[in-house]
């Protein structure tokens, strides 16, 4: 069995629509699943608004309100679309699935399209909650840069956040659940480097070097523009989403190598006993 | 053409060698037998038909396709059930059914699955949670789960592990039944001796790595030749004469006023052996024959002694 084979690259959309109405279930029956849509992104719109509203009152700076409050919501979209892919994948891991679900005819592409596809409703989901939220609570309004600003803000974020949810997933099936804590911590490195409340020239040189190549960082410094001039700055937006795409690409490659190692390696049975 | 043409296979974890290039050829609709001591290899064998794992070396072939260039398309006809594996926890009984029917493209899907919990007895369970379940209704899911999709090849792997006398009898019924009328090729591995008797037409017995020997239960058992006769006379025995008897490779006192031999070639010395005892002038008051048992083998071969 080669690493790289047409047939792990074709989808079956009765399998999607399986493992969608799988993802769909355990969302339902299960109450962390429920509560991780709003529970963390809500702390941090909090934790953001009233910053925020002390420094508004404290100091003269502009904007203030606007810049804290739509990080938070951004961010929580690409905190959500990550933790999902390592969390849906985890899943399996808990329940003793993976035998089965690797035995099955199941591919990667089929795998990810219904993790995506849930993550994208729960996203959804969770953007909503925090738009409103916001508004409610501090009268910021996020739509107000506009529908192509916040499409193209949050399709980078999603795509991104999928990147490194697969990357944690490959990782998860080459060392096992011993590393299962990247899938709720590697955001929280990511985040001092992608620039989600401060603009990028505040921070260190070396840190810099860093951020700029985080497609993340773009985003956050072209949704600062956009509130600040109404303009969306569309040359570092393509080049974040083209890079985002890249990495996209890759790491579905490298959660295949990792999947072909682990069976080389005979650990998908080996999680099974576990 | 066999279904399933096993060639040459070859597995090492480390200095320790699985397979070592493991032959082998399964007819269709053949009840296919794997036994073996733990680490003899049969769960690896599986795991590679199931692409879980990898070989070193070796091909596969079922149903006359290449396994390792077809494996997406080959696995939609086959499926398994294994004992000690399990779906999600927090989805029901059909909830778990229905994700795996999709998976594997099961059409009239709500009516297959009420079919087979109808079959193996767990209409009940239906809405009941996998992760309230005993092991022994555990099991059954796991059945239900492998003929979902009516596969040409099955892969069973201990999967009677956890039950009752009772339900382990209905469930093998079930599982000849269903095999009868579907002609399901089946690949069955169990440490329950009996039930392999039982089912497996032909069995494939296997000891580091390597088959042994690829046949019938009866031919299997023949692997070890001798037979055990357990006398008991009315009075004490004098060995001296009995002794003399050739073929006879050991003789204990079993009691005061019991023996018990050990025949090598039992075609030829049962009968010469039961005439010199009823002609000794001690009267046999009980007489009992033991013939080796799949069991038997088994042990021997865990042994090194085979």
């Amino acid at each position: 069995m080669r690493f790289v084979n047409s047939q792990d690259y074709g989808f079956s959309t009765m399998a999607i629509w399986g493992l969608v109405y799988k993802f769909t279930c355990l969302c339902y029956r299960s109450l962390d699943r429920i509560f991780d849509i709003v529970y963390w992104p809500v702390i941090s719109l909090l934790l953001w608004g009233f910053t925020s509203m002390f420094i508004a009152s404290t100091s003269s700076f502009a904007g203030v309100m606007e810049f804290f409050l739509g990080g938070a919501v951004l961010w929580s979209l690409f905190w959500r679309a990550q933790t999902d892919v390592g969390t849906f994948i985890l899943e399996d891991f808990w329940s003793r699935n993976v035998y089965n679900l690797f035995a099955s005819p199941v591919t990667s592409i089929e795998l990810f399209a219904a993790i995506g596809l849930i993550g994208l409703i729960r996203c959804i989901l969770s953007f909503l909650f925090l738009t409103f939220l916001a508004w409610g609570l501090y009268a910021f309004n996020i739509m107000d840069i506009g529908g192509t600003a916040i499409a193209a803000f949050t399709s980078v974020l999603l795509l991104f956040g999928w990147v490194i949810g697969i990357l944690i997933a490959a990782l998860i099936f080459r060392y096992g659940l011993r590393i299962q804590i990247l899938a709720w911590s590697v955001g929280f490195i990511i985040q001092p480097f992608s620039c989600v409340f401060y603009p990028l020239d505040s921070m260190p040189g070396w840190v810099q070097g860093i951020a700029i190549t985080l497609p993340s960082t773009h985003v956050f410094e072209g949704l600062r523009y956009a509130i600040a001039t109404g303009e969306l700055a569309w040359q570092p937006l393509l080049l974040s989403f083209g890079l985002t795409a890249v990495l996209f690409i890759l790491s579905i490659a490298y959660f295949q190598y990792a999947l072909y190692q682990a069976k080389k390696l005979g650990l998908l049975t080996r999680f099974e006993m576990a | 053409m066999a279904l399933l043409e096993i060639r040459n296979l070859r597995k090492r974890y480390g200095t320790v060698e699985a397979l070592q290039g493991l032959s082998l050829d399964v007819e269709r609709g053949e009840f296919f037998g794997l036994l073996g001591p733990n680490g003899a290899g049969k769960s690896t064998t599986i795991n590679i038909l199931l692409g879980l794992i990898i070989a070193d070396s070796g091909s596969i072939r079922i149903f006359d396709h290449d396994f390792a260039s077809n494996h997406v398309a080959i696995r939609r006809r086959m499926n398994v059930a294994a004992a000690f594996t399990s779906m999600n926890g927090v989805l029901t009984v059909w909830e778990n059914l229905m994700v795996y029917g999709r998976i594997y493209g099961v059409k009239q899907l709500p009516r297959k699955i009420d079919e087979l919990l109808e079959r193996f007895e767990i209409t009940d369970l239906a809405k009941r949670r996998l992760q309230h379940l005993s092991s022994g209704q555990h099991t059954r899911v796991t059945l239900c789960k492998g003929f979902l999709n009516d596969p040409e090849l099955l892969l069973l792997d201990e999967c009677t592990l956890g039950l009752d006398p009772d339900i382990a009898e209905k469930t093998r019924r079930a599982l000849q039944a269903v095999q009868q009328e579907r002609k399901t090729t089946i690949l069955f591995t169990s440490h329950n001796m009996n039930e392999v008797e039982e089912l497996c037409g032909r069995i494939a017995f296997l000891s580091q790595g390597e088959i042994l020997r690829v046949d019938t239960a009866a031919h299997i058992k023949r692997l070890i030749p001798h037979q055990v006769v357990e006398v008991a006379f009315q009075a004490g025995s004098d060995l001296t004469l009995i002794r003399q008897l050739p073929g006879i490779s050991r003789i204990e006192r079993n009691g005061e006023h019991a023996l018990r031999f050990v025949l090598d070639d039992p075609t030829h010395q049962l009968d010469p052996l039961l005439r010199h005892l009823t002609q000794s002038g001690n009267p046999i008051v009980d007489i009992h024959v033991s013939r080796p048992t799949l069991e038997d083998v088994f042990i021997k071969v865990a042994r090194g002694e085979l």
